[in-house]
């Protein structure tokens, strides 16, 4: 009886553990690129209804974040503006405009207007927008400059990781809090030190976290419930 | 991987108030638009039609993976949608919670309660804290009934003659029906309604009377006050009144079967004021002292520091023999004249019973105006009129009962409505909630009785029995979606606020009135604010008082004033004399058959509510079902058998029971047997509102219907019934008494206050007598070999409960289910031990070890929820750090780390740990086992009751008491916005509580920040009386309990034994 197997395949599980090795190897380093939020997320740019511009408002009109997203200092969710504040000024300015012609037609209507959403936790993690930016974390930290971006994008990865990163040194991001929503805002701006030295951002949250007893939550109940 | 809800599509919507049009909520159609089709332009068809199952994943997956090395981009998100207001509303922050104070109606006056709603939707009550009549507490029912209003089976739609329907063509039904009644003077019309307080629906009674002069109006309750409002007529002169015990001013308390610690037998007041006189703080303190006659454990008799096991029909022979000992013994006139309206030998016939009799007699009567006597709602009017003269002997009236004013229910008995349907008399008859066709007495056979009326228009929240045969079935609206108004049970004005639109557009039984009184169709709150404006007279500003009715949820200062009331013992005595009955004591060929409110359902009317379904019957621990409970004599004399623990089928251990027939006269009622410790010989109980033949899944196949035995004449007992027993397979009962079974060990301690004061204090090494109880006593405290992570914390959270008051009622567990979004799984799997309440009531009895076969035992309730051990054993084997402490002692369970070896819940001591075996959320319990074969999804009401600040877990995931982390967490972060510049980051003392301490009528649970002196639960902690269970294991659990303190009266028969059971047999019963 000839043999079942032909010597060609003598090779063959050398040849199989090579393949399994290359494989392994490549779904670990793909996964660890390409399953992350810093890959997946950041940059991440949909086309919204109502071509509305951070921008203009901000930096051009000089609208305060807190104008539009007014619950930000007193609840969980940063909310959006409703029609009616759009309406507020829309009324008026750039009646006609057809980049506005969605929100007319939701005012008129009282349909909603249906943003893409951007920035999403997932289900399991409760972020509060209000415990950030009353103890002096600044929107800029969280949504990089959205002053200066005609259309919003994801602009931090937003992952465990890198929150937790934040939460175990915080003194990288504090700031005062009546600076909280003013996305320029440098360290420097602030006053000098003893030294007559401008202050750095780690000096400056340094000192904030000792003042106001700053002592973010780095288990799991800070934000899994 | 993560399941993504499906969400509706959405629907125009001209206000902008819609449910799913909500910030923070997930618009989930995964439609992978623009960017996905362009990096993959083949192969993706199915993900623009489906959510991302597990093979587009995986498919998602293999693609990601093959251009990983090209540099194209991987998968991403679905599109999520943000959808804001078109107009922005009042008071609604997205997100957040809003409260709304209302109130939920109920037969003995409505119970206040602040309503949790977000983004519109209500999903959680609490007690109105600010409403004079309640200390923020609530019950169970008044917490399950956010489940009622979401549930997915209450009814839709208008049915006429069966077929679908709708409101105009009702509406016009109604006017044509003005039209007849106008003309015949109301003669042929017939209503009949539940007792209710409401202003605003006697005040449109008076309307429709005025319009139709002849019409018959009939209120009919199954459980009723009915028998006390006789007695009073007889006793008092009038019925329009309410006898309000004043617990808090008595020391001595008898209850003849009556159940008063139950809330909806008596109010949040009654069971808040008991307690008070039942904590015991420092040896010199005095705490009151409770004699409970009565036939079955009640919540009431598990209280009681002296019980007297008594059939429910001879309550009366011993409200004669105590009237007997107290008119001697206080040599009242009256009394003893009452007394000779009954023959004298009926005084002596429980001759055994004469010693705990007059021993409770002495104690009334050492104790003269500060003594009370109760008779419960279930035994026969002369009782009554007795206890009032009992009363009357004692001097209760003024220091310890008070008459108020409360209008008594107005209108014809159900049995003279009977009478005039029988005659032909009644063409229409409008049944409003209610379900005599279920639950009204045998003898009227209403099911019948009701086909002779031309057309039966039933308002009512689900199609049920009585909508069967019924003209028209209309949808009720929900209380917590419609205005009305009621009155509390101290007489106060209170108000019924929707929180949100009819969910299937039901409408209230007001609406309906109203349209029939000839009023136009009526939006908002027009009606109620005509009674208001009558009611609260001397406002300068209507509006404003409006306003703060609305707000405050109920009117100040207009609590019905003390009613002039005199006992009449004249009266009285005739009353007794010819309404006296003697029912034969049972005997083991004559038992006697006892119809009992069910903790669970009550009468019947939530039965379709699967928390109270699932929720384990404060004594017999019983879910899912109903049993006749006898004693275990009575059932070993009828050849019954049962097992506690039988895994016949392999599906779990089972109690099982056989069955018997109840055969009275020509009636008979069969059902099977629990065994019940405590229970009477030769009584059975079997309570009501089981066995509906009409119901939804959840009330479906569930319990013994006893309605079938229920006459006119005996409401709630009936003598002589034989009972036998039937030949069939031993019925399988679900009940959680085997669960989590903790072996024995010292866990509950109880103590005399003789005792207490003996011992009090604590030892050189700081222990206190109560915590050397049993194994705590001889074994050296053991070594943590774990070190647990630094407590740095500025809170360090804690919680004690007190032993002395938790009456084991069970309300916290329906709190926290409805809190944390807790699933229900069914009879099937509580069988198999996998209840999922967060919280466990245990239930006790104690015998004495050295007294075998002990049926006379004391019960003791024991709430055992996650002990936040700082040296967790949980945590010290989870292989995935899972389960975690946190910097304020907090033992943290994430969930998405968990993997399921439930090596946890094998390693922890208090066995609080609950594992979903099942999808329990997300998939029909009759279709577990199917696996992903089984519809996934509930049903979108369903989703609108959860907790959006608690995660929803899935299969495969362990879960357990959280101390509200969610609650904490809002707390701390509140404190942050008021901080923000300073570091005034301490949340303030005592500034909010968890769930079930929330709820607890009887303020047992107390919960808070152990690192504040001054906080409640510090100060508990430092008490003699607490303990920690387990000690022996340094676990150091985070929970402690205060030892309950007794206060047996030394001279009474087996006063020796009475919360000695912890001492002698330290081991456990």
């Amino acid at each position: 009886m000839a043999n079942i197997f032909p010597k060609w395949t003598n090779q063959l599980p050398i040849q199989i553990l090579v393949a399994g090795g290359v494989l392994f190897v490549s779904v670990i380093a793909g996964m660890t690129y390409y399953f992350t939020p810093k890959y997946t997320r950041v940059g991440y740019q949909p086309v919204q209804p109502v071509p509305f511009s951070h921008s203009i408002h901000v930096n051009q009109l000089g609208l305060d974040c807190r104008y539009c997203h007014s619950q930000v200092e007193n609840a969980a969710h940063s909310n959006l503006p409703t029609t009616q504040t759009c309406m507020n000024c829309h009324s008026q300015i750039k009646q006609n405009s057809p980049r506005l012609a969605t929100v007319r037609e939701s005012w008129k209507t009282g349909q909603p207007i249906s943003w893409v959403r951007i920035h999403q936790a997932p289900d399991y993690v409760y972020f509060n927008h209000s415990a950030h930016v009353n103890r002096g974390v600044s929107c800029v930290s969280c949504h990089g400059q959205i002053n200066n971006m005609a259309v919003v994008w994801h602009h931090e990865p937003q992952s465990m990781d890198w929150c937790l990163t934040c939460h175990r040194a915080p003194e990288n991001h504090l700031r005062p809090v009546n600076q909280v929503t003013n996305l320029n805002w440098k360290p420097e701006d602030e006053p000098p030190g003893k030294d007559g030295k401008p202050r750095t951002q780690r000096e400056i949250g340094e000192q904030l976290k000792v003042a106001w007893n700053v002592n973010p939550p780095v288990t799991c109940a800070g934000c899994h419930r | 991987m993560k399941h993504v809800f499906q969400h509706p599509p959405e629907t125009p919507s001209p206000t902008g108030r819609k449910y799913w049009r909500t910030m923070g909520e997930l618009n989930d159609t995964p439609e992978f638009r623009g960017w996905l089709e362009r990096e993959f332009p083949s192969g993706i068809d199915e993900m623009e039609t489906d959510a991302l199952s597990r093979r587009s994943f995986l498919q998602l997956m293999g693609g990601s993976l093959a251009l990983a090395g090209l540099g194209m981009s991987g998968c991403r998100r679905p599109e999520a949608f943000l959808v804001p207001f078109t107009k922005s509303a009042e008071w609604l922050i997205p997100g957040e919670h809003l409260l709304y104070a209302t109130s939920m109606p109920r037969r003995g006056g409505a119970m206040p309660l602040l309503v949790t709603t977000t983004d519109g939707r209500p999903i959680k009550n609490e007690g109105n804290p600010l409403h004079p009549a309640s200390n923020g507490g609530t019950d169970t029912f008044a917490q399950a009934s956010i489940l009622e209003l979401y549930d997915p089976e209450r009814s839709r739609t208008f049915l006429l003659d069966g077929q679908t329907s709708d409101a105009a063509t009702f509406a016009d039904w109604v006017t044509k029906l003005r039209a007849e009644a106008t003309a015949d003077g109301g003669a042929s019309l017939a209503i009949l309604t539940g007792e209710s307080g409401s202003p605003t629906r006697e005040r449109i009674r008076g309307m429709l009377q005025q319009q139709f002069p002849k019409m018959t109006w009939c209120v009919y309750e199954p459980l009723s006050n009915d028998n006390e409002r006789e007695a009073m007529k007889a006793a008092f002169g009038s019925a329009a009144m309410k006898m309000v015990p004043k617990f808090a001013k008595a020391d001595v308390i008898v209850s003849l079967d009556s159940d008063f610690l139950c809330v909806e037998e008596s109010d949040l007041a009654a069971v808040r004021d008991f307690s008070s006189r039942r904590r015991v703080a420092a040896p010199t303190d005095s705490m009151n002292r409770l004699y409970a006659v009565e036939n079955r454990f009640t919540v009431t008799g598990g209280m009681a520091d002296h019980r007297l096991r008594c059939p429910a029909s001879q309550v009366g022979a011993v409200a004669l023999a105590l009237a007997k000992a107290v008119a001697d013994a206080t040599i009242s006139g009256p009394l003893t004249d009452l007394l000779s309206a009954v023959p004298a030998t009926e005084i002596n016939k429980l001759e055994k019973s004469l010693p705990w009799i007059n021993e409770a007699a002495k104690d009334l009567v050492a104790n003269r105006g500060k003594s009370l006597v109760m008779v419960g709602p279930n035994q026969p009017a002369w009782v009554h009129a007795l206890g009032f003269a009992i009363n009357g002997a004692l001097g209760s009236y003024g220091p310890t009962l008070t008459a108020v004013a409360a209008p008594a229910p107005d209108g014809v008995s159900l049995a003279s409505l009977a009478e005039r349907m029988k005659s032909g008399a009644v063409k229409t008859l409008f049944v409003f909630g209610g379900n005599p066709s279920y639950n009204a007495p045998a003898d009227l056979n209403w099911p019948e009785l009701q086909k002779k009326v031309a057309a039966v228009a039933r308002i009512g929240s689900y199609d049920d029995e009585t909508s069967t045969g019924a003209k028209w079935h209309v949808p009720a609206a929900h209380y917590l979606e419609a205005w009305g108004d009621d009155r509390s049970s101290d007489g106060t004005y209170v108000a019924v606020q929707p929180m949100i639109l009819p969910l299937h557009g039901g409408v209230s039984e007001l609406e309906v009135l109203a349209g029939l009184a000839g009023r136009e169709k009526i939006e908002g709150p027009a009606l109620i604010q005509e009674t208001f404006k009558t009611i609260a007279k001397n406002v300068s500003d209507d509006a404003l008082a409006w306003n703060n009715f609305l707000r405050d949820g109920f009117l100040a200062n207009s609590a019905a004033g003390e009613a002039s009331a005199t006992f009449n013992p004249a009266g009285a005595k005739s009353f007794v004399q010819t309404n006296f009955k003697s029912p034969p004591v049972p005997t083991a060929d004559a038992m006697e058959f006892v119809m009992t409110p069910d903790y669970s359902v009550w009468d019947g009317r939530y039965t379709n509510n699967g928390w109270l379904q699932e929720l384990a019957d404060p004594v017999t621990k019983l879910t899912w079902d109903n049993a006749a409970l006898m004693s275990k004599a009575t059932a070993t004399k009828l050849g019954l058998k049962w097992k506690e623990d039988d895994i016949r089928d392999g599906k779990g251990t089972g109690v099982t029971g056989d069955w018997i027939e109840v055969v009275v006269g020509d009636r008979k009622v069969k059902a099977a047997v629990l065994v019940d410790p405590g229970h009477v010989d030769h009584s059975v109980s079997l309570s009501l509102g089981y066995g509906r033949e009409k119901v939804g899944r959840i009330g479906r196949d569930a319990g013994f219907n006893a309605y079938p035995l229920r006459t006119t004449a005996t409401p709630y007992f009936v003598s002589n019934a034989k009972v036998s027993k039937v030949a069939g397979e031993a019925y399988i009962f679900s009940t959680t008494q085997h669960h989590y079974n903790m072996e024995g060990r010292a866990l509950v301690r109880e103590l005399p206050i003789g005792t207490y004061r003996e011992h009090a204090g604590f030892d050189h090494e700081g222990r206190s007598f109560v915590q050397k109880f049993g194994m705590d006593s001889h074994i050296p405290p053991s070594v943590s070999i774990y070190k647990h992570p630094p407590m740095t914390g500025q809170h360090q959270w804690g919680m004690a409960i007190d032993l002395s008051t938790c009456t084991g009622c069970s309300a916290c567990v329906i709190a926290c289910q409805s809190e944390n979004n807790i699933p229900i799984v069914g009879k099937h799997q509580v069988r198999r031990g996998r209840i999922m309440q967060w919280i466990r009531m245990d239930r006790y009895y104690s015998t004495m070890a050295d007294k075998e076969d002990d049926e006379d035992p004391q019960v003791m309730m024991q709430p055992v929820t996650c002990h936040h051990c700082e040296n967790a054993p949980c945590e010290t084997v989870c292989p995935v750090n899972a389960t975690v402490h946190n910097e304020e002692g907090l033992n943290v369970m994430a969930y998405n780390r968990c993997i399921g070896t439930r090596y946890c819940a094998n390693n922890c001591p208090y066995k609080v740990r609950r594992f979903n075996y099942f999808d329990y959320n997300s998939r029909p319990l009759d279709q577990l086992y199917l696996g992903p074969l089984a519809k996934k999804g509930v049903a979108e009401t369903v989703k609108l009751s959860k907790n959006p600040n608690v995660t929803v877990r899935m299969r495969g995931v362990m879960e357990k008491c959280t101390f509200c982390v969610q609650r904490i967490e809002e707390a701390k972060i509140g404190q942050l916005r008021v901080a923000r510049d300073s570091n005034n980051t301490k949340v303030p003392t005592d500034s909010f509580k968890t769930a079930c301490q929330q709820v607890c009528p009887s303020e047992a649970i107390v919960f808070g920040d152990i690192a504040d002196p001054e906080s409640k639960v510090t100060k508990l902690k430092k008490r003699d009386l607490n303990y920690t269970m387990l000690d022996y294991l340094n676990v150091q659990p985070r929970v402690s309990y205060l030892a309950r303190v007794r206060n047996p009266n030394p001279k009474m028969p087996g006063a020796e034994t009475v919360g000695m059971s912890t001492l002698k047999d330290s081991h456990g019963h």
